[in-house]
């Protein structure tokens, strides 16, 4: 009976129950047993490993900075450990680059501007508007270059660029992040450029472009009319008209076999987030230069399609 | 809550439950260990509200709800105070009408919105059907949706911007709401309220992960300049206000007395009677919880039967549907329900249930929640759910307002089910466990911190719950995934952090079961990935509502088993052993005349074959192999050791001591697991060589058995080095602290385990001491329970 008595008040310890008796069939010295430290405190202080106590803060002047130094450390050696597994480390340096090109419009924003010589109609026949013909001066051509795929609001856009038509000459303007913290002003300037009466135009930019920047305008507080505006998306009708005829209906595909255009030393768009990463790290520039090229022609052959589309 | 649509009491009712305990007590009397009766309790009511608005006071009116009970007005109160509440109520109390009745006036008065989370899907849908049917009462116009991964992808714009109540779960809130935030934003900016059901559910290493979903939540809210009201349920939990406070971070008030009315309760513990007294052997629980359910169904009581396994669901449905669903013309009266069947098959079967169609249902822990399935008489519980406060919730599902409802607890033979059956003062006078979370153990914290940062860019200084997250936030610097400037600390990779953590378990995709009888191919079930090895594997018998099929190939790699109907008169049981690799000692002290560490282990679980075994009888009737990928996990763990000097000149022969280590470890995992409390199933047990180049299992009859790394048994005394290991390790990757605290306290675990083997009443050793032996033991030298009682013995101090 002793260590079943026993088993009983640690258990009624274990269950909070300390000091109450009001349970027939225990004998009575049950309850009065001295209390034990629980095993699980309420805040269960738990530790993956020993020598690894929580970051409890030490009481100023009664210990050294020596050794709060070594606890932090200790700290950051585990946490290491524990991440190790996930992720892999990438070189760091903290040189700080020239950025590729353009000139700087607000810290840590770069702006770059290109015209083309650009003959064409002044107005449009598009088949995925109701209201054609459309003034071609109304269109504003976008395409985004972010940090990946992986989708949700910790996706960004760390260059924007768009091109407008106006008297037979195409403007390229580019903004191009060289710090995080200069996304804000990047959106503030794009949502500026956008116009009540503007037309956008992308390419999957219904389902990609625009929901990203829409998030990270959000995100940073930034007013805009990006859901108000007309968007005609060239993706949808080159699915139609192209489906089965190529191997896949993405801009580079159509824009070599049916647009015939040629690019030379082309960045894939998929080693875009790698290219600026490489910038913000100090590690490279080149690569980042490259991404405004392939942006550039992006939007360029954005204003193409129109024309593509147009004469079918 | 709805009085006028109760169906009228049966006058009898009351009567045929005292009838039947009369005669279990009269026939079985020695079997019964604890009676307990609790009175039937009045209703005790409350004005409306005077802030209440006319249009949901009708509504209400005209669903037969005329006042309050007490606790609806004591949460309502409160929540108009500002305030955040638990309600901590029995089932079918009317908790519901705690959170919608301010929710529903919010959302109409100031077109607030409201976030509903709770555990499971089935319980989602369940609560929106309610809300639905109060709106349509009156014409509230609400708009109620559930969302979760279900929802087609056309409905969630519409839900994210026309919702006022959305209904969801926290894993969706996890991977799906949070890490888009910016596509509710407007849902965010007018979000009141949050409720949160279920809430003793969210403890352990689930509950600490939703601890911190939680601080992610009101995170996302400040920055829409939010600070919504949380609501919390809760079933009976010994610490409801505490552990919401810890849940939230911040204080709560608690609301404790329910003012429903309910009807007379009959509760029994049942001890299946000793069948070999030597070995101190029983007859199952399972064939104790049969007759009960058998006596009751004919005794005309809606009856359900909780058992601790799927299989165990799939036996007992199988063998009441041998007695009660012989005629295949009539509609089935027996019907299984557990995780793992298709969501339409389990909407259907609470369908039956709550039309009072179904006259025995038996089911896993899947119906201990509260889905609606009407009223039920009498509850069986097949073993000790593992809590007393999952006990109490399970009983509870019998017994709705005023009808008197019987419950019984039949224990099985394991040790801490017979520990806890000869001590009725634990379920009579014991409040029930705490609920325990460790929101800040550090992988999780880890984890929680990279979702955070992808939601919303850390500032230095930053603090996450209780922590600071500096520490966190410079390491993931280094590797790449956040992007340091100024004070700022932005998410850069190209990763989407939630998708890789599961709150749940470490789910790495749930298996399909594709029937392929008569040429075709119907998805007939699914399994998480932890338990299709064991379930799953070639040759298997798989049970759908009691109908055997075989499982004929496993796709492990497109994670689908395809199975063919049988008529196989066995089932399968599959066997598995544990082997662990200590990879790093974080601390050792001394233990008697050996040592005990604490540190990080790699265990891997292996499925080396199966058992058939017949129905009923449930003899052995052959064994097959199985070839499957091994399971593996780091996590952190304790051990105790015995130099090979010290057990040389202790034990006669290797065999005992290998004996007296397994038995150790069984008792030392039974005390561990109390003082664990909850979820005890979270701490495993094992024994080896530190380097995996050996492990211990028992074999058939309960003997010790040295297996190699490759898992074939071989003579002990034939090996080199005899370094015998036991452990006890946390059963979660990484670790959730249950070991640490532990082995703080390991020289009185190893003395309360000292004192179980010693004070059993067996002889040789029994399940509720040492574990399971056989008779062939008592012919040797020592018995197993010395032989354990000497490895405990040099263990202690």
């Amino acid at each position: 009976m002793s260590t079943v008595a026993e088993k009983l008040r640690q258990l009624r310890r274990d269950a909070g129950l300390d000091g109450v008796n009001n349970s027939p069939g225990v004998d009575g010295p049950a309850a009065k047993a001295p209390p034990s430290s629980p095993l699980f405190a309420p805040s269960m202080g738990l530790t993956l490993r020993a020598g690894l106590r929580r970051s409890c803060p030490l009481p100023s002047g009664t210990v050294g900075t020596f050794s709060r130094q070594r606890e932090k450390e200790h700290r950051l050696h585990a946490l290491r450990r524990l991440i190790r597994a996930r992720e892999q480390t990438p070189l760091q340096s903290r040189r700080i680059l020239p950025p590729p090109a353009g000139e700087e419009i607000a810290p840590g924003l770069h702006y770059v501007e290109a015209q083309f010589a650009y003959a064409a109609s002044a107005t449009l026949d598009v088949p995925a508007i109701d209201e054609a013909p459309i003034e071609r001066n109304r269109l504003l051509c976008f395409d985004t270059e972010t940090t990946g795929l992986a989708g949700g609001v910790g996706t960004r856009a760390f260059m924007i660029g768009v091109a407008a038509w106006a008297d037979d000459v195409l403007t390229v303007r580019q903004l191009y992040l060289t710090t995080i913290a200069g996304e804000r002003a990047m959106l503030e300037t794009f949502a500026n450029w956008l116009r009540p009466e503007t037309i956008l135009v992308s390419y999957n930019g219904k389902s990609y472009d625009a929901p990203l920047l829409k998030g990270r305008l959000r995100l940073n507080h930034v007013a805009h009319r990006l859901a108000e505006l007309p968007h005609i998306d060239w993706l949808h009708p080159t699915r139609r008209v192209y489906k089965g005829h190529l191997p896949n209906c993405k801009l580079a595909t159509i824009e070599r076999e049916v647009l015939r255009i040629v690019r030379e030393d082309d960045l894939p768009g998929s080693e875009a987030p790698a290219a600026w990463l490489a910038f913000l790290r100090g590690q490279s520039s080149t690569n980042l230069g490259r991404v405004l090229e392939h942006n550039r022609q992006d939007v360029i052959t954005l204003m193409r399609l129109g024309d593509h589309f147009t004469q079918l | 809550m709805t009085i006028a649509n109760e169906p009228a009491l049966l006058e009898s009712a009351p009567r045929s439950i005292e009838r039947l305990v009369e005669r279990w007590a009269r026939k079985y009397g020695d079997r019964i260990t604890g009676y307990f009766r609790r009175p039937a309790q009045p209703a005790r009511f409350a004005e409306f509200p005077p802030g209440l608005s006319a249009d949901l006071r009708e509504a209400l009116e005209r669903r037969g709800i005329s006042e309050l009970y007490s606790h609806q007005r004591e949460a309502w109160d409160h929540v108009q105070r500002g305030e955040h509440v638990v309600v901590v109520t029995p089932t079918a109390s009317g908790k519901t009408l705690c959170y919608n009745l301010p929710v529903i006036e919010a959302v109409r008065e100031a077109k607030a919105k409201a976030l509903y989370l709770f555990p499971t899907k089935a319980l989602a849908q369940d609560q929106v059907a309610e809300l639905l049917e109060l709106n349509s009462a009156g014409t509230l116009g609400l708009r109620a949706f559930t969302f979760d991964g279900d929802t087609p992808n056309d409905a969630r714009q519409a839900i994210r911007i026309k919702g006022d109540i959305v209904v969801s779960n926290p894993d969706m809130l996890h991977q799906a709401i949070l890490p888009h935030h910016t596509k509710w934003a407007q849902f965010f900016e007018s979000l009141r309220y949050v409720v949160i059901d279920e809430v003793h559910t969210y403890r352990g290493v689930f509950g600490s992960h939703v601890a911190n979903v939680i601080r992610r939540l009101r995170r996302v809210c400040a920055f829409y300049g939010v600070s919504p009201i949380f609501i919390l349920c809760s079933a009976t939990i010994g610490n409801p206000k505490e552990h919401a406070e810890a849940l939230l971070g911040e204080a709560v008030h608690a609301i404790t007395q329910s003012g429903a009315p309910c009807g007379e309760r009959h509760v029994l513990l049942w001890n299946p009677p000793v069948i070999n007294p030597d070995l101190g052997i029983r007859a199952s629980a399972r064939s104790q919880s049969m007759r009960l359910a058998r006596h009751a169904i004919r005794a005309k009581m809606k009856t359900i039967v909780f058992a601790q396994s799927r299989l165990m669901v799939e036996i007992l449905t199988k063998y009441l549907k041998d007695v009660f669903d012989h005629d295949p013309r009539k509609p089935a009266r027996i019907r299984a329900y557990r995780g793992g069947y298709l969501p339409t098959e389990r909407r259907e079967t609470e369908r039956a249930l709550r039309g009072g169609h179904i006259d025995g249902v038996v089911s896993t822990s899947a119906l201990e929640l509260g889905v609606d399935i009407g009223a039920l008489d009498v509850a069986i519980l097949n073993g000790f759910p593992g809590s007393i406060a999952a006990t109490w919730q399970r009983l509870g599902r019998a017994g709705r307002r005023q009808k008197p409802s019987l419950g019984v607890m039949v224990a099985s033979s394991q040790a801490l089910d017979q520990y806890v059956v000869r001590h009725p003062e634990f379920f009579d006078s014991a409040p029930p466990e705490q609920a325990r979370i460790a929101p800040d153990q550090m992988l999780i914290l880890l984890d929680h911190i990279r979702c955070a940062a992808f939601e919303l860019p850390f500032t230095s200084g930053d603090a996450f719950g209780e922590s600071r997250v500096d520490d966190y936030l410079e390491v993931l610097a280094e590797s790449g995934v956040l992007h340091h400037e100024g004070e700022r600390w932005d998410w850069i990779a190209d990763s989407y952090p939630a998708g890789a953590v599961s709150l749940r378990s470490v789910a790495d995709g749930n298996f399909v079961v594709v029937d392929r009888s008569d040429g075709r191919q119907t998805i007939i079930a699914e399994v998480d990935y932890s338990s299709a090895a064991l379930t799953l594997y070639e040759g298997a018998i798989y049970m759908v509502q009691s109908s055997p099929y075989q499982v004929e190939r496993l796709d492990w790699e497109g994670r689908k088993a395809f199975v063919t109907r049988t008529h196989a008169d066995y089932y399968t049981d599959a066997i598995d052993y544990t082997k662990l690799k200590v990879l790093e000692r974080f601390d050792g002290a001394n233990a008697g005349r050996g040592t005990c560490h604490h540190g990080e282990v790699h265990v891997v679980r292996h499925v080396s074959g199966y058992k058939k075994i017949r129905f009923y009888s449930h003899e052995n009737i052959g064994y097959g192999p199985v070839t499957l990928p091994d399971q593996e996990l780091h996590t952190s763990a304790l051990w105790w050791q015995l130099t090979q000097g010290t057990l040389e000149s202790a034990f006669a022969s290797r065999q005992e001591a290998l004996d007296g280590f397994l038995g150790a470890a069984y008792a030392l995992h039974t005390v561990a697991s109390v003082r664990a409390m909850a979820d005890g199933r979270d701490l495993q047990k094992a024994v080896g060589s530190g380097d995996a180049a050996w492990f211990a299992t028992r074999d058939g009859n309960g003997r010790g058995q040295w297996r190699d790394a490759g898992g074939q048994p071989t003579d002990p005394e034939q090996a080199d080095a005899f370094l015998p290991t036991l452990y006890l390790y946390d059963n979660f990757p990484g670790g959730m602290g249950l070991s640490e605290p532990l082995f703080r306290d390991a020289a009185l675990l190893v003395r309360e385990a000292m004192a179980l083997v010693e004070g059993c009443d067996c002889t040789g050793g029994c399940p509720a001491c040492i574990g399971p032996v056989s008779e062939a033991d008592e012919i040797s030298g020592a018995t197993q329970r010395e032989c354990a009682a000497a490895v405990l013995a040099l263990l202690d101090a």
